[in-house]
Parts: C-alpha cells; structure tokens; sequence
C-alpha cells in the first residue's frame, strides 16, 4: 500500500486534520514528520494510505492550513505529490 | 486525571504511544472547551497555568506603555497589576455596584479615547454580573479591542466567544470548569505575543516562538493531568447545562440572603436587578471581616474575607476598609448547607 504525508504546520494542525478525516470516514494518524521532509526541524504529518483525493479535497473544502504533500516510493523515499 | 500520570508522556515532543496519548487528550481538552465557549477553531483555545496567566499574556500582547486601558470599577489584581507593569495608565468606568446602566454609561464616555479595554464577566466580591454584551458591542463600535476576565462566569454563564468577538477571554480551570489547580484557559481572537519562550515542539530550528496558535503560546511542558482533570469538569457543565447551574447556584444565594436579611449587626451586598451570580459579600457592623471568616471557619464553614485580591472592587462599593465576607455557592452545594450557613452566621452575631 501507498503511504501519503500531508505536512502540517503543527501538532494541533494536524490533529484538527485528522478528526476532519476521520469524520469522513477517511482513516489516518497523526505522525512525526520525517525530518528531512521538514526544514524548520520538528514537524508533524498527517499519514494515509487510502483516500488521498478525497483527503485534499477536504483540505481545500474546510480551508486547513497544511504544508506539502508526499507519496511515499517503494525504495522509501519521499515524492512531493503536491 | 491518574489515568494521564500513569501512561501519559509529553505531548508533541515524541512519537511514541505514550505521547500521542498526551496529545489525544489536550486535544481533546481543546476541542471540548472550544464547544462550550463557541470558538470555531480550537487551536484558538490556549492552554495556561491559571486565569493570571492567561491575562497577563492577554494584557502583555495589547498594551505598550503610555496607552489608555478602560477597566471596570470591580477588577481584579490580576488586571489592574499587569496593566500597572507595563505601564499604561488605566481609567476606571463604572464604579456602582449592581447599577448596569451606569457602568455602560460609563464605558461608553471612556472606551472612545481608549486603545484596549479589559473587563471582568463577573466581579469576584460581589457577584456583580457586569453588561459584557453590551460593553462588547461598544468596543466594536469603536474598534477597541476587549480582554474579558471571566474568571467567575465561565462554566456558570454563556460565553460564546463567536457572540462577544473578544481580542482575548481569560478564564481559571479550577473554578466553575471543576478542573484542578494550576490549570486555565484563553481564548483567543487574537495571535497574542508569546509571554513565554521556548520549546514547542516544532519548528525547532527557528530562533522564534511559531507564529501559529495555540503552539506559539504554550511554550514548555504541557499540566497534561491538569488537563485531563480540566476535560471531565468542562464536559460535566456541558452535560449539565450552564443554565441549569446558573439557576441552582442564584437559587441558593438567595435563600442564603433570605435566611440573612433582617439581621440588623450583617450588611448584605444584594442586587435588586437580575445582574448578581452565585456570590454573595457581607460585612459584620461590629468587628471585621476577617474575624468573622475565622469563626465560621471554625465551624467547618470555608470562605473568604478580606479584600479578595480586588482593592478596586471594594474602593468602587466603600468597603475597602474593613473588607467583606464572601460565600460563593457552586452546584455540589445543597440547601442544607445553605441553612447551616446562615444559622451559624446569626449564631456568632448574636454570641460575639
């Protein structure tokens, strides 16, 4: 399965993220981001493997504040998505 | 609350599972609070020690030296002493007890001229419930920002945040929250100015407090028992309903002042209007205020006399030299006690 990372700018961010998800039905968690993916050192991420369209749609419908969006390859690296 | 001190961590600061549930339960501590104060984003919902805390970050974010500052006749130390450390110079509006329209009028005349304005929902003497819609609505008027103490509202009184569009509420845990000591909350319609520095949890490398809410003003460790605590007492009033407890609570003040108001050696602080909250001050003719709570005391009756932290509040009603007695009712109180109370109120007037 295809692992997705919306970044989020906080902790909070992406737990609001989250629970907008989660009320769509959409599952996810709420991860450290890894650190090469966040240059400011820290950051956190919403992770999904399912839903990822639906997800950025919500995104964008319930205006959240969020960062970029990675695809995670077979060979573990990072691609920025959006 | 034990639940959190056993298998809680930090919240932001690992992945761990024992961090994400720190994190779940702040969080939800966040989005419970913003329902009951109808913040519509619960990262506007900030995390304090207490109701000092929150305004002094309050205070410290709008005020520079030199500004004008509207305050009402019945604030607290902790308004009036931040607003002295930074140096603004304050001006009092509206100094008579229980009198609504004239601490409007009041505000009204002064709020123009004035850069901020700070006032508490309720005075914590006398249970004085202040105009703060309509004092809002001034503030709005005159595009003034507000700082609303609602120390002694929240949980008791609606206060919607979305209604009153406040720069900033402050507000204890452990009062009419039923949260522990050492927690409080501000909410926030402003960014805020970070009171204190330091980590965060994220955005490590920057040299800066974040500049979004709620991270930019919780700096350090998270109370996450506290917080824990916090959670059961606001979902305990949003079940039960602020209406509900409201009423029961002015219930019991006024059979407490019934039981009290022809006894000729007590002055009652009572309102004639529907503007008091489930507190009431008294002060004994003879003897003082302090002498007199250490009586009841003695009979297991626990209250506060004194200047209460608010020399403004007594300077406004004429009480500042003696101080008063101040029984405050909450929802686990009964009629029994109420009863007791007062008997034992007329037993040490009569025998002293």
């Amino acid at each position: 399965m295809t692992q997705y990372l919306i970044m989020c700018p906080s902790l909070t961010a992406a737990q609001k993220t989250q629970m907008v998800f989660e009320r769509a039905g959409i599952s996810s968690a709420v991860v450290k981001a890894p650190r090469s993916l966040y240059a400011n050192g820290c950051g956190y991420a919403v992770s999904l493997y399912r839903g990822i369209d639906r997800a950025k749609e919500l995104l964008r419908k319930n205006g959240i504040m969020h960062g970029d969006i990675y695809k995670r390859k077979e060979n573990g690296e990072y691609m920025l998505l959006d | 609350m034990l639940n959190a001190l056993r298998t809680c961590a930090s919240p932001g600061r690992g992945g761990h599972e024992a961090a994400k549930r720190a994190a779940e339960k702040v969080f939800a501590c966040r989005e419970s609070a913003a329902a009951l104060f109808n913040v519509g984003d619960s990262s506007k919902v900030v995390f304090t020690q207490n109701a000092t805390h929150a305004l002094n970050i309050a205070i410290f974010s709008l005020t520079n030296a030199g500004d004008r500052v509207v305050i009402s006749g019945f604030e607290h130390n902790s308004v009036t002493r931040p607003l002295n450390a930074v140096g603004a110079e304050t001006v009092t509006a509206g100094t008579k007890l229980f009198d609504s329209e004239d601490t409007l009028r009041d505000f009204e005349r002064k709020i123009p001229e004035a850069k901020l304005a700070v006032c508490t929902h309720v005075s914590n003497v006398f249970g004085y419930v202040l105009p703060i819609c309509k004092i809002a609505e001034i503030c709005r008027a005159y595009s003034v920002p507000l700082i609303v103490d609602a120390s002694q509202s929240a949980g008791i009184l609606k206060t919607d945040q979305e209604r009153l569009n406040a720069a900033f509420i402050a507000m204890p845990g452990h009062k009419s929250l039923f949260g522990p000591q050492g927690t409080g909350i501000l909410l926030c319609g402003d960014s805020g100015r970070p009171l204190m520095h330091g980590g965060s949890g994220s955005d490590s490398l920057l040299p800066t407090m974040p500049e979004y809410l709620p991270e930019r003003l919780e700096a350090g460790t998270a109370n996450v028992c506290g917080i824990a605590g916090l959670k059961a007492g606001i979902d305990y009033v949003r079940k039960t309903g602020t209406d509900r407890i409201s009423n029961y609570e002015t219930h019991l003040r006024c059979l407490f002042t019934e039981k009290l108001s022809g006894v000729k050696e007590l002055v009652l602080f009572t309102s004639e209007a529907d503007n008091q909250s489930g507190v009431v001050s008294f002060s004994p003719v003879r003897g003082d205020s302090e002498t007199f709570a250490a009586e009841l005391a003695k009979r297991g009756i626990c209250v506060r006399a004194g200047l209460h932290c608010a020399p403004l509040a007594h300077k406004s009603a004429g009480t500042v030299e003696k101080g008063t007695v101040r029984v405050s009712f909450s929802p686990f109180n009964t009629e029994k006690e109420v009863l007791t109370a007062a008997s034992e109120i007329k037993n040490i007037v009569h025998n002293h």
